[in-house]
């Protein structure tokens, strides 16, 4: 069996719902300028060798509708040769394209594909724009209940305090806030030429392009005193708030896979490998609790302990279930000591739903890397109750 | 030369300044409002803001916050928050220029003479030579303003007195310069009334003008007459109320609202403005104000003034008020009088009630107002013709500027004015001459109808002088005395309105909807078709209609008489369907609030033609039922109607349905006709009555301009979602009640509702037939009226008149 490398792995910045810097941009768009980016960072790789593009993307519809990965593989000048296909599993879906491309690879059905996920929150709405539950479900409608509710139930039935979850949206902010002042995303980032449009001189409506390569999501400062002000949007008299929730984000990222041997033939200096992947199933109306089941059965199949990790991306899709997992984990003292979201999460700097599995692939090997540790594992939940987890070994 | 005002500039951005720009938006005017570039340094904080002296959005600060105060007001200033983008800002130092195509300009600075005379000596500069400018000051006299303009000037300018909140008080007062062209004054008498929709009086230009002059000694004499018989301000409040026909806040509440120091000083200034007035020592005022003016108890803007409103120890609301003897706040205590309370179980009208307490000898309560009363109308017969020349002047400003019911000589009238001069001889009151000379004449009473109209008593020509009718105000009751009803019952009337155009009025309690309203309703048609031009349906109710009848529902529900209950909402659906289809054209006119039922009725005219302030709804769901008189279709044709042919079938409804499903299922209420276009219950083509008195006018003359062409409608096809709709709504539902915001009751009603919209088991984007939806309403207005629960929300609404939520 071959072995699958990753080579290469970049992102576009996180740009925020609706007022942020790529919300008048198109989602294909953005994961066109990443893939083109992605591909001028490994020259040796002529646009001919690769294979396939497979986009993660939670909402496939409209903009990112019509096969996003065929559409970003031509849109970055690939050619008509390489194919393309879209995976979705809502908010698993990078990681998900990331664990398929490898399993691909092994397998020895393709030697090089890129990898990834591309999300327009600002464009295309949680649900799609055309939402149609099925009208029968009466006694089964958890299965379309609303993220939010999930969070404030894994709140009500764990016992996660207001303040805890306050104390993470703060503690994600600084380190977020951190990480920009010490510029250690400027190398993983491939900047967007983010499109406005917006009225010229004459009145008339024009579009621009202006250059976006930073994060614009994190608050910061950011108090504790400041965040128990706001209210839940979600339910009355609930905990989960804006300030402790993943914030709603633009963005795309890719990665680069192929095999050992291709990778030798060209040249390239592998820089890890996505040993295990795992998805396990929990309750809708809890959706959060997935790291909790995920991480387990990941570990099992590598047949790891946690103590074997260095690193966690564990998405904060909302503090709750981010602190219930860590702490069902028994890793939430490891969370203080920065070792799981070492650089903040998506209170910070955003969920762009589908894109975010590739996303924090990306920011873990660039810190795996940084710190010179081992292995790290992306996990996140899943819309619907589940959680997936990818173990990533650096080479 | 002729005038109009298509732009406007208000100069001074206060809260009345903001406010008046704010209704000029409403009535479709742009407007400019500029103010005084910041006379200080921009804080530490401003400068943390990125603003500093020299940066536009310093320099427009003021403009700026007084148009986001508007925006924020309430109750509201705008219509519609949208309204506020046809108010530029600017300031005084750099945007001059944007006044030079301004049509009319008012000026609402700060009473100061020296400011005002300055101000428009800047003006005069920039503005077209057409232009009508005006000044918004509420007691400086014109005169005096307009002294150092051009003659040219001054021929166009008058004093434009909007009264606070603009948007909702009528009166406007209007005040002529001594050099003021007539045409001037004609044509702002026409645009506030015609298109800003005001009462316009003219007044003579004397200090405080008319409603400040009266108002004010009306409310030192209330004062006064408070310290003369030792009442406490509850007592004082509990007397000079409701049966006087004046508003809730009684008078003292009233003080606390407009402000303690604003009262003070205009009592203080008109001291010295009106020296030789016979009451001038009336309006000082007494010690105990200048104490609470000291201590800063300034009324609701500092909560605490004549009343207090604070939390005791266990957090529970308590309202205190003042005892002026100590200068403590004591507990509150309705007061009450078995005069009043006899008076207001007076059989008859308010006249009969007003009449009953103004002699009563029961109890102290008879003599306040005896002497009270006296007192205001003694006062206002000697104001004539010293600020104005006649009674129904008087009576307007304080009907219109303070939310009297009645002027004084209206209120004359009530109690008598032969009568009421024996109790002024007996309260050792001086009477005046002109009214024993009224008397001796045989002239009894202010007003009086003949024939041919109404007549006032003019004290100067000493006789009747008939009023001049406007034929933009069509007034029912007038024409029913005159035989031109056409047909009644009990719960409604047919009144012919002239040019071949009938009014469909509605008459019972609330104008609620019963079933002699729904015969009425079928009846008015037929007859319409038969001999009529068109119809109007529209009343003087404070309110067009408030929902169906709940007390009727009630009582079949309990007595189990389905089949009449059935029968009375098909009796509904099918009478305001015939009004739909009608061969001639139907107009609904609803003002005031149009709720449930009320808001179906003015949703199956062919075209309305709302009142600004309308307040519109289908708030079935808090008695929990769902519409069933047509309104659930009728929203559902109105959010689909206008799209091409092909497009309903295939087009992504989804917003358009959770948009008709939150409207109905939350019972949301528009706050103004604009809202009520937003929301979708009136056509956004449809034109707005600014002016509700010629409401009915504008109404019948649409009716007249439809009759022309008019054709029978073809009958509308519904394009609905079928089931998915049903699976959209329990997704949504099901977080709404998951987050605390909707109970497991309203979860099923609304659920009822979903069913309704659906349309019926079919593929999404099937036309369906009105018949099929008003099928689908009776069947689940009935199933929810057998429900407990919606039975102890009927219940609930019947007994503590708000909704329950269970």
């Amino acid at each position: 069996m071959s072995e699958a490398v990753i080579v290469e792995t970049v992102r576009s910045p996180g740009g925020r719902y609706r007022r942020g810097a790529l919300a008048q941009t198109r989602g294909d768009e953005i994961g066109i300028q990443v893939l083109k980016g992605l591909m001028k960072r490994v020259p040796q790789i002529k646009p001919e060798d690769v294979d396939d593009v497979i986009c993660g993307c939670s909402f496939p519809e409209a903009e990112q509708g019509m096969n996003l990965g065929r559409v970003i593989a031509l849109g970055a000048g690939l050619p008509i040769t390489t194919s393309g296909m879209v995976v979705n599993r809502f908010c698993s879906s990078g990681l998900q394209a990331i664990a398929d491309a490898t399993a691909k690879i092994m397998a020895g059905w393709s030697d090089c594909i890129v990898a990834g996920g591309c999300e327009s929150m600002s464009h295309i709405p949680m649900g799609g724009w055309i939402f149609r539950p099925h009208p029968e479900w009466g006694d089964r409608p958890m299965t379309y209940v609303s993220m939010g509710i999930t969070a404030e139930n894994v709140a009500a039935d764990y016992n996660i305090t207001r303040e805890d979850q306050d104390k993470m949206g703060v503690e994600s902010n600084r380190r977020a806030h951190e990480a920009i002042q010490k510029g250690l995303w400027k190398d993983q980032i491939i900047p967007i030429e983010a499109w406005k449009y917006g009225k010229d001189k004459n009145g008339q409506w024009v579009k621009t392009t202006k250059t976006f390569d930073m994060d614009d999501g994190v608050r910061w400062p950011a108090t504790l005193e400041n965040m128990a002000k706001l209210k839940s949007p979600f339910k009355q008299g609930g905990s989960a708030t804006a300030a402790n929730s993943s914030q709603m984000t633009d963005g795309a990222a890719f990665t680069m896979l192929m095999s050992a041997e291709k990778a030798k033939e060209l040249k390239l200096k592998p820089i890890a490998k996505l040993t295990h992947y795992a998805v396990a199933g929990n309750k809708p109306e809890e959706m959060g609790v997935g790291p909790r089941y995920a991480i387990p059965k990941v570990l099992k199949l590598a047949g790891l302990k946690l103590d074997d990790i260095d690193l966690f991306e564990i998405n904060e899709a909302f503090a709750a279930q981010a602190i219930y997992s860590c702490r069902e984990l028994g890793i939430e003292d490891r969370y203080w000591k920065g070792e799981v979201n070492p650089n903040g999460g998506a209170i910070a700097i955003g969920h762009p739903l589908g894109c975010t599995g590739a996303k924090l692939t990306c920011q873990l090997l660039n810190e795996l890397k940084r710190r010179k540790l081992k292995r790290g594992i992306v996990s996140m939940c899943i819309g619907g109750g589940m959680g997936a987890a990818g173990i990533y070994e650096m080479l | 030369m002729s005038y109009e005002i298509k732009k406007a500039a208000i100069i001074g951005a206060g809260v009345m300044g903001a406010t008046i720009a704010a209704h000029l938006a409403n009535a479709g005017i742009e407007s400019v409002m500029l103010d005084i570039v910041p006379p200080f340094d921009p804080s530490e904080a401003d400068l943390k803001k990125g603003l500093t002296k020299e940066s536009k959005a310093w320099r427009n600060s003021f403009a700026v916050n007084g148009l986001n105060g508007a925006v924020k007001s309430r109750p509201a200033s705008f219509y519609s928050k949208k309204n506020a983008s046809m108010v530029s800002i600017g300031n005084l130092e750099d945007n001059l220029d944007m006044l030079k195509d301004v049509d009319f300009i008012l000026e609402v600075v700060i009473e100061n003479l020296k400011i005002k005379q300055e101000l428009f000596a800047k003006l005069e500069k920039v503005i077209k030579p057409d232009c009508i400018v005006a000044t918004n000051t509420s007691g400086l006299p014109i005169r005096e303003i307009s002294e150092k303009m051009s003659a040219k000037n001054k021929e166009r300018f008058l004093g434009v007195h909007f009264f606070n909140p603009p948007r909702y008080m009528k009166l406007v007062e209007v005040i002529p310069g001594e050099t003021t062209k007539k045409e001037i004054v004609d044509y702002m008498t026409y645009f506030l009334e015609n298109v800003v929709g005001k009462g316009v009086v003219i007044c003579k230009d004397v200090p405080n003008f008319i409603a400040n002059r009266i108002g004010t000694y009306d409310i030192s004499n209330a004062v006064r007459t408070m310290l003369d018989k030792g009442l406490t301000i509850p007592e004082l409040d509990a007397i000079i109320a409701k049966v006087l026909g004046r508003p809730g806040s009684a008078i003292c509440g009233t003080i606390d609202l407009v402000g303690i120091d604003t009262g003070y000083h205009v009592m203080k200034n008109l001291v010295e403005a009106v020296p030789n007035d016979e009451m001038v020592k009336t309006f000082i005022p007494p010690e105990f104000m200048d104490k609470m003016l000291e201590n800063k108890w300034l009324g609701n803007k500092t909560k605490q003034g004549f009343y207090k409103k604070t939390k005791d120890e266990k957090g529970k609301r308590v309202k205190l008020a003042l005892d002026y003897n100590t200068m403590e706040y004591v507990p509150f205590t309705k007061p009450r009088y078995e005069s009043v309370k006899e008076a207001g179980k007076t059989e008859g009208g308010f006249d009969d009630k007003l009449k009953a307490l103004f002699y009563s000898e029961k109890d102290i309560a008879g003599e306040v107002v005896r002497e009270y009363l006296c007192k205001n109308f003694i006062y206002s017969a000697n104001r004539i013709p010293e600020i104005c020349d006649t009674v129904y002047q008087v009576d307007n400003t304080m009907k219109w500027g303070y939310n009297h019911k009645k002027g004084p000589f209206e209120t004359w009238d009530a109690v008598g004015v032969k009568e009421s001069v024996e109790v002024m001889k007996t309260l050792k009151l001086k009477v005046p001459k002109k009214i024993t000379e009224m008397l001796k004449k045989g002239c009894e009473s202010f007003y009086t109808k003949k024939e041919d109209g109404k007549y006032y008593y003019d004290f100067d020509k000493k006789g009747y002088v008939k009023m001049e009718d406007n034929p933009k105000i069509i007034l029912l009751p007038d024409l029913k005395a005159k035989n031109k009803v056409i047909k009644e019952n009990a719960g409604a009337s047919l009144v012919d309105i002239g040019d071949g155009v009938v009014c469909l009025e509605f008459r019972t309690k609330m104008n609620a909807i019963d079933g002699d309203v729904i015969s009425m309703i079928e009846d008015s048609c037929d007859i319409v078709e038969k001999d009529f031009a068109g119809m109007v349906v529209a009343n003087h109710g404070t309110n067009f209609s408030v929902g169906a009848n709940i007390f009727q529902v009630l009582m079949a529900v309990q007595n189990a008489e389905w089949d009449m209950l059935d029968k009375l909402i098909h009796d509904l659906q099918y009478a305001l369907m015939k009004m739909k289809y009608l061969e001639k054209p139907v107009v609904t006119a609803p003002a005031g609030m149009a709720l449930g039922g009320g808001c179906e009725i003015s949703m199956h005219g062919q075209r309305c033609q709302p009142c600004g302030e309308t307040y519109m709804g289908l708030v079935e769901v808090g008695v929990g039922v769902i519409p069933a008189g047509g309104g659930c279709k009728e929203l559902m044709v109105r959010c689909t109607e206008g799209l091409p042919d092909g497009i309903g079938a295939v087009l992504n409804m989804q917003p358009i349905y959770e948009k008709v499903l939150m409207n109905i299922g939350q019972a949301k209420v528009a706050t103004s006709a604009m809202e009520a276009m937003e929301l979708g219950y009136i056509r956004k083509t449809e034109n707005i009555s600014l002016n509700r008195d010629h409401q009915i006018w504008d109404a019948k003359e649409l009716v007249l301009g439809m009759a022309k062409t008019h054709k029978k409608k073809k009958p509308d096809m519904i394009p609905v979602m079928g089931e998915n709709l049903m699976g959209i709504a329990r997704a949504v539902l099901f977080n709404m009640k998951h987050g605390n915001y909707m109970s497991d009751y309203d979860e099923h009603v609304t659920m009822k509702l979903a069913w309704i919209l659906s349309g019926g088991q079919c593929l999404e984007g099937t036309f369906v037939t009105e018949d099929a939806i008003l099928d689908r309403e009776r069947e689940a207005f009935l199933s929810l009226a057998g429900e407990q629960k919606t039975q102890d929300r009927i219940m609930h609404m019947l007994t503590r008149g708000k909704p329950l939520r269970n």
